[in-house]
């Protein structure tokens, strides 16, 4: 039961994995893209994909036959993901020599028509000489075979270089695509006696060599000689992990490869390629080693000119100076761009041919390089110099290189420029240096005259009591130890402010309530109502009341106020204090003669003047 | 006890200050003979004891700038010229030295900016000073205005007017201090300095610095200083080329 949920499972898989398997598609190779009259070569057509395919029967183009040979076909399971393909094998024969496209050819699978790509076949006659455009590797290594798996070649297109000259050397690593190569150690070109730039990888492509798809990686650097001798450069060595088969220990008893078109016992045609399971490959360190190519070196003329600095190659010079009209002193920018091909870590700044009369400053340099490994380019030089006196033009400019091509010395002369320089030199001035179009940053410098500097003034002999600080006042303690006296005044001010508010209030309360006694005592000797005894007690009292509130903030006391203070504070003339005085005198006789003596009632004529004597008090 | 050990101490320094300036006042007495007799590295020696003991004053810097250009350092010289004018802004002497000293050198000046340019009519200090008696007046203006009940529109005036003040001021001494002339100014004190694109003396040249050229530090790395150099540029020097203006 077990074994059958098993065996569900993976034609479950198996047919999810067919389901989505990869539309068809269809390759075309050729065994060998160069051949000679009468060479056959095998023409490989691969369909790869479901369903059934209909190569094409027969293959006709001028000057080349071609003939069905038979078909094979390749059923595939890795990681679960089937593949099966079919291959249909065609021998090409040559009959003349000539450059030969075979076009694509329509091939109907899996209901769809698909092309094969454009092939191209070099024939050569048979007497040798290929008409194809592959180059020959005649001046270089030849590529060293590491099992037919993979190769590299050291390619040199100089045999004869000068001490210093740049080389360009090309590095070319081809590995079978099969072997998915992993590379572990990057190329490295062993020898002595020269430099090499950082190598740097310019490209990958794939091509078929000797009948072999490879994919080939290129490298580019440049070296450069340091001593006379001849020299054997490379081999360059580099190692990479690669899947190769395991090794057979019985005879070849399996099918060929279809990629192992001539018996040349591919190590692909091992089962592992096909299945997986049958045996087991192993990923293997490999070292890949070119040959070694020979190079001689050669010394440089010993009749170098003054100018040269060592700048080996082929080079052209452009000058400019700006501005082109200046003040004695004033700076001018001349810039020179030297470009070319060479070595430019050796490409010095021109010499001035005749500084006489001009201050010159140390030039500035840059260079933009137009290639990968910085052999060709354009190094641009500023220098600033400054005229002493007046000049017409600016100092001619000389470059000298070593032309290898030539073999022999170049000096590159600048064309004279015409300049404008007024004024006289002067003894002490600023002017602006180095980037004088920069309206911001400027130099003060004094022009290198012939005249006798100043001399500095005296020594001083005084000196203060106390030492001097550099740290500035903000960061000083005594600073913000000082901020106490305005900080301290602050809290005193406001303190004082706040106890002022305070004092304030209470009066104002006062003043209140007293205002309040007044009205609220006016209010019940009006309604006639109380008894003579209240009412003169409550028409004294708001007497007093009025003389307090009339009296100010000063604090007066209600309870103290007698007639003539009340009197005197309102300013009342004999009459009105006579009436002041009896109405305290009443009051009191009312207050401490007891109740019953005098009359009951008040009456309303009293009242009245009682009332108007009040009212008035203001 | 304690009372009368700080009372001690206390008249101890009373007593060694004067004693501390008259040396002091000797020694320079002393390094100006040897200047006047032209024996300048005994007056280097003689104004820097003075330096080293912090007796720091505008004329020492200014006349151990003047022993240096004697002797040929125009670096040093630039440097203690520019110490004296950091000290005093208004060092006659030390200004027209400084020229002198920066034409033999070809030294390179940072240009400060317009707005530094304006600012320069007064120190770091008054700005300074301003600053502080500006932000007690506001302060004394706004507690008036709140604990007093009438609003008095001159008030208001004074406190707004005096808020301006201490913001113009406080931008004013926050400008100078990481202008061309603050606190980060360093001087090239050394020869052939070349200014460079990395911390490595192979690495390229930005500029040449002649001694005397004025620099501003910016960061140090080991051995090596990021500054901020004349034209705008920016460049790793070595840290022993350059010593700060400011000790």
């Amino acid at each position: 039961m077990r074994c059958r949920i098993l065996f569900v499972a993976i034609a479950a898989i198996a047919a999810a994995q067919f389901a989505r398997a990869d539309p068809p598609s269809v390759t075309a190779v050729l065994s060998n893209s160069e051949a000679v009259v009468g060479e056959t070569v095998e023409l490989q057509i691969k369909v790869t994909g479901p369903g059934d395919a209909r190569p094409p029967e027969e293959i006709s183009l001028d000057g080349l036959e071609i003939h069905a040979t038979g078909t094979s076909r390749q059923f595939e399971i890795h990681n679960f993901n089937t593949n099966s393909s079919v291959t249909y094998n065609y021998t090409v024969l040559p009959l003349r020599a000539g450059r030969f496209t075979i076009p694509p050819q329509i091939v109907r699978a899996g209901g769809k028509l698909l092309r094969t790509p454009e092939l191209i076949l070099n024939v050569a006659d048979s007497s040798g000489g290929s008409s194809g455009a592959r180059p020959s590797r005649g001046r270089q290594s030849q590529p060293t075979r590491a099992g037919d798996l993979l190769f590299a070649e050291l390619i040199v297109p100089k045999k004869v270089a000068y001490v210093g000259e740049i080389v360009p050397v090309q590095i070319r690593m081809g590995f079978d695509p099969r072997v998915r190569p992993r590379l572990i150690e990057p190329p490295e070109i062993a020898g002595q006696g020269f430099t090499a730039q950082k190598l740097q990888q310019s490209g990958q492509s794939s091509e078929t060599i000797n009948g072999r798809p490879y994919d080939v990686v290129t490298y580019k650097t440049a070296i450069a000689a340091a001593r006379a001798g001849k020299f054997e450069l490379g081999p360059v060595k580099a190692k990479a992990q690669v899947i190769i088969p395991r090794a057979r220990s019985a005879p070849r008893s399996r099918s060929r490869s279809p990629f192992d078109l001539f018996d040349l016992d591919d190590p692909f045609s091992d089962p592992f390629f096909s299945n997986p399971f049958a045996q087991v490959g192993e990923r293997r360190e490999v070292e890949i080693k070119s040959e070694p190519v020979a190079l001689e070196v050669k010394s440089l003329p010993t009749n170098a000119p003054p100018s040269f600095s060592g700048a080996i190659g082929n080079f052209v010079m452009t000058t400019d100076a700006n501005p082109k009209s200046v003040q004695v002193g004033d700076p001018i920018t001349v810039t020179s761009a030297i470009s070319g091909r060479g070595n430019f870590d050796r490409v010095n700044p021109p010499l001035l041919e005749d500084d006489r009369g001009w201050h010159k400053y140390p030039p500035s340099s840059k260079f933009k390089q137009d290639d990968e490994v910085g052999i060709s380019g354009t190094k641009t030089f500023e220098t600033v110099l400054s005229p002493n006196e007046k000049k017409q033009t600016v100092p001619l400019l000389a470059f000298s290189y070593f032309d290898p091509a030539k073999e022999q010395y170049v000096t590159l002369r600048s064309d004279p420029i015409a300049i404008a320089v007024q004024g006289e030199a002067a003894t002490t001035q600023n002017v602006a240096a180095s980037q004088p179009a920069s309206p911001s940053p400027a130099i003060a410098v004094a022009p290198q005259g012939t005249q006798k500097p100043q001399d500095i003034l005296y020594q001083l002999t005084d000196r203060p009591a106390t030492a001097e600080s550099f740290t500035p006042l903000y960061t000083r303690p005594v600073f913000w130890t000082a901020q106490l006296v305005p900080f301290l005044a602050l809290i005193g001010f406001a303190g004082w402010k706040i106890r002022r508010a305070r004092i304030d209030n209470r009066e104002a309360r006062r003043i209140s309530a007293l205002q309040h006694e007044a009205a609220e005592l006016m209010h019940k000797l009006r309604r006639n109502a109380a008894s003579p005894r209240e009412y003169y007690a409550e028409a004294s009292r708001v007497v007093r009341v009025k003389t307090a509130l009339a009296s100010g903030g000063g604090g007066v006391d209600p309870n103290v106020v007698d007639a003539e203070t009340a009197a005197d504070t309102f300013k009342l003339n004999s009459d009105s204090r006579d009436q002041l005085r009896r109405l305290f005198e009443q009051s009191d006789e009312w207050q401490y003669s007891g109740a019953h003596n005098g009359p009951a009632t008040i009456s309303p004529e009293n009242r009245r003047e009682v009332l108007e004597l009040i009212e008035n008090l203001k | 006890m304690k009372i009368r050990a700080s009372l001690i101490a206390f008249l101890f320094c009373a007593l060694a200050i004067p004693s501390v300036l008259a040396q002091a006042d000797v020694e320079f007495a002393k390094a100006n003979e040897e200047f006047a007799q032209g024996h300048f590295k005994e007056a280097i020696s003689g104004y820097e004891a003075l330096i080293r003991a912090g007796q720091w004053s505008a004329n020492v810097f200014y006349d151990l700038g003047n022993a240096y250009f004697r002797t040929g350092d125009f670096g040093r010289a630039i440097l203690n010229y520019e110490r004296a004018l950091a000290l005093q802004r208004h060092h006659p002497e030390a200004t027209a030295n400084l020229q002198i000293a920066r034409d033999e050198a070809h030294a390179l000046e940072i240009q400060p900016s317009w707005l530094e340019r304006y600012l320069q009519f007064a120190s770091v200090n008054q700005y300074t000073i301003t600053a502080a008696v500006a932000f007690w007046i506001a302060v004394f203006c706004l507690a008036a205005l709140i604990f007093t009940r009438r609003r008095s529109a001159a008030r208001v005036t004074l406190l707004l007017v005096m808020l301006l003040v201490f913001a113009g001021a406080t931008f004013a001494t926050w400008q100078l201090e990481r202008g061309s002339k603050g606190m980060a100014l360093a001087i090239v004190i050394g020869k052939d300095v070349q200014a460079r694109l990395a911390t490595a003396d192979t690495a390229n040249s930005v500029l040449a610095l002649p001694p005397g050229s004025e620099v501003k530090i910016l960061s140090t790395r080991g051995d090596w200083t990021y500054a901020a150099l004349p034209n705008s540029l920016r460049g790793w020097i070595p840290a022993k080329n350059a010593e700060r203006v400011r000790l």
